[in-house]
């Protein structure tokens, strides 16, 4: 290769973009990716009918992981958060499924104690 | 009719799931435009030679790529997919812009540079920035190849594929506007290259 | 895209890992016959993050991130059928044989017309580190296997939430409630 090309190749260096680039690119991204995604949104009423309780986890997060989406960065943070409620989720319902069938068998001890005995 | 539990825990999971995917594919995307950007920016920069639209060029490139992320193959694949559309889109923000008019290589006149003494022009960063606005001055094609050629050291085939024309041409146009920058160069720094 | 893209080295999250050495259940074949399926897996690495989420910022979470802090897995199967006799009782046998291993004990077999309830626990013999329930109705059926340190009167105290009232524990320890309440089902 000549010196020539060689200058060349120097004067048309890669350069990086003006800082910030990545987060406007990000936030123009953030704003397809709601739209993509409202209608995979649901209310946090979603939960709340069935439990109206606060043990599995506070509503709101439903709403704050549904509120990222329109937010500027979408970011590795947010994917692991998203993958722990998920697992805390099927954690809670695995566990209420459990509590439910263990109150089914405490039910049906208590009916047969009811039961009058055979002398 | 209440939906059971289970089944309003299934449907946040769907929408937990939904959102994971959405988060884990930025996750993707996002590492992918960083290793990309100065590339794609470049490309724009070099054959635009305005910051400003050459950023506007980049966020749409990668935006394109955001939403073409399934169809991404493999690494490799990216790349040249990514150096395809930054060639493409900065090829029609120029024309869009008019920004040259399209001319014959010999007709090129580069543009003017600040008055400075043999010495500074001699200078590298002054010697690069006065290269590079020589390479911005010629038509479009052979801008276009000489930037594909010593900013990203693609074969002339790969440039070829990445402009869809002949290889034989592409060639040619390496050549010649080779030929020509040598010329101006030599004439403005009085180099013997 | 394929995964070998996935630059920042993130796993996806797979709902079912393989357990080895734990209780199989199986019964993949009566999905197709359910209504409703319910099938969780979760191993170590997953429960795990599941605590990281219960914050511990109100007590019940931090009850719930204490329960998950000593488990190693939980499997839970759950199918609900639209009609009776879509399963039948040998169904669960492969998992009540694995239930005869060393170690597990049958602590509560209650079968009445329609419905059986089983519940079994494995213990190194100072504690539970194991624990199954096998619950057949009518037209559900669920299997729930539990390992670890599992303390059932802690699960019982949650209780309320899980329509188990306090105090309730199937092996006889603790007081015993009278109240009727099921819970929020």
């Amino acid at each position: 290769m000549s010196n020539f090309e060689d200058q060349l190749r120097a004067a048309l260096q890669r350069q990086e973009p003006p800082r910030g680039f990545a987060d406007r690119v990000l936030e123009r991204t953030g704003r397809e990716s709601a739209d993509r995604l409202a209608p995979a949104r649901r209310p946090r009423r979603m939960w709340a009918p069935v439990w109206g309780q606060l043990w599995w986890g506070p509503l709101w997060r439903i709403g704050a992981i549904a509120a990222t989406l329109t937010v500027v960065s979408f970011s590795v943070t947010t994917y692991q958060h998203t993958r722990e409620e998920r697992a805390a989720r099927q954690a809670e319902l695995a566990l209420r499924i459990a509590a439910e069938k263990l109150n089914l068998a405490r039910d049906h001890v208590l009916r047969n104690l009811a039961l009058p005995k055979d002398n | 009719m209440q939906p059971s539990y289970k089944a309003s825990y299934q449907e946040g999971l769907t929408t937990l799931a939904a959102i994971e995917n959405s988060a884990e594919s930025r996750a993707d995307f996002e590492s992918l435009m960083r290793q990309h950007q100065a590339m794609v920016f470049s490309v724009a920069y070099h054959f635009l030679a305005d910051r400003s639209l050459a950023e506007e060029v980049a966020q749409d490139v990668f935006l394109s790529l955001y939403r073409n992320l399934d169809a991404m193959k493999s690494a490799a694949h990216t790349t040249s997919w990514l150096r395809r559309v930054a060639v493409q889109r900065s090829i029609d923000e120029a024309r869009k812009r008019k920004r040259r008019p399209q001319a014959s290589l010999e007709d090129t006149v580069e543009p003017a540079t600040p008055a400075a003494s043999l010495d500074m022009l001699r200078s590298d960063v002054l010697r690069n920035d006065a290269l590079w606005r020589m390479v911005a001055a010629l038509p479009e094609i052979p801008r276009m190849v000489v930037i594909l050629r010593y900013q990203e050291d693609l074969s002339p085939a790969e440039i070829a594929a990445a402009l869809d024309r002949p290889v034989a041409t592409v060639k040619s146009d390496l050549q010649r506007a080779l030929a020509l920058l040598r010329e101006k160069s030599a004439r403005r720094f009085g180099d013997t290259l | 895209m394929k995964r070998a893209l996935l630059l920042l080295g993130m796993a996806v999250l797979a709902p079912v890992v393989p357990l080895s050495a734990q209780i199989q259940i199986g019964l993949d074949q009566l999905a197709s016959k359910a209504k409703e399926t319910v099938d969780i897996t979760l191993d170590g690495a997953m429960l795990q993050m599941a605590g990281k989420f219960f914050s511990g910022g109100k007590s019940d979470d931090s009850k719930a991130k204490n329960l998950l802090a000593n488990l190693k897995a939980i499997s839970v199967k759950n199918f609900e059928f639209a009609q009776e006799g879509q399963y039948r009782q040998e169904d669960l046998d492969p998992i009540r044989a694995q239930l005869k291993a060393p170690g597990w004990s049958k602590i509560l077999g209650d079968r009445s017309d329609k419905e059986t309830s089983e519940i079994f626990t494995k213990s190194d013999g100072t504690r539970i580190t194991g624990f199954a329930i096998l619950a057949a109705e009518p037209k559900e059926l669920t299997v729930v296997y539990i390992e670890g340190a599992i303390d059932l009167a802690d699960l019982a105290q949650l209780g309320g939430r899980f329509g188990i009232p306090p105090g309730v524990v199937p092996d006889g320890k603790g007081k015993r409630n009278k109240d009727k309440t099921k819970g929020d089902q």
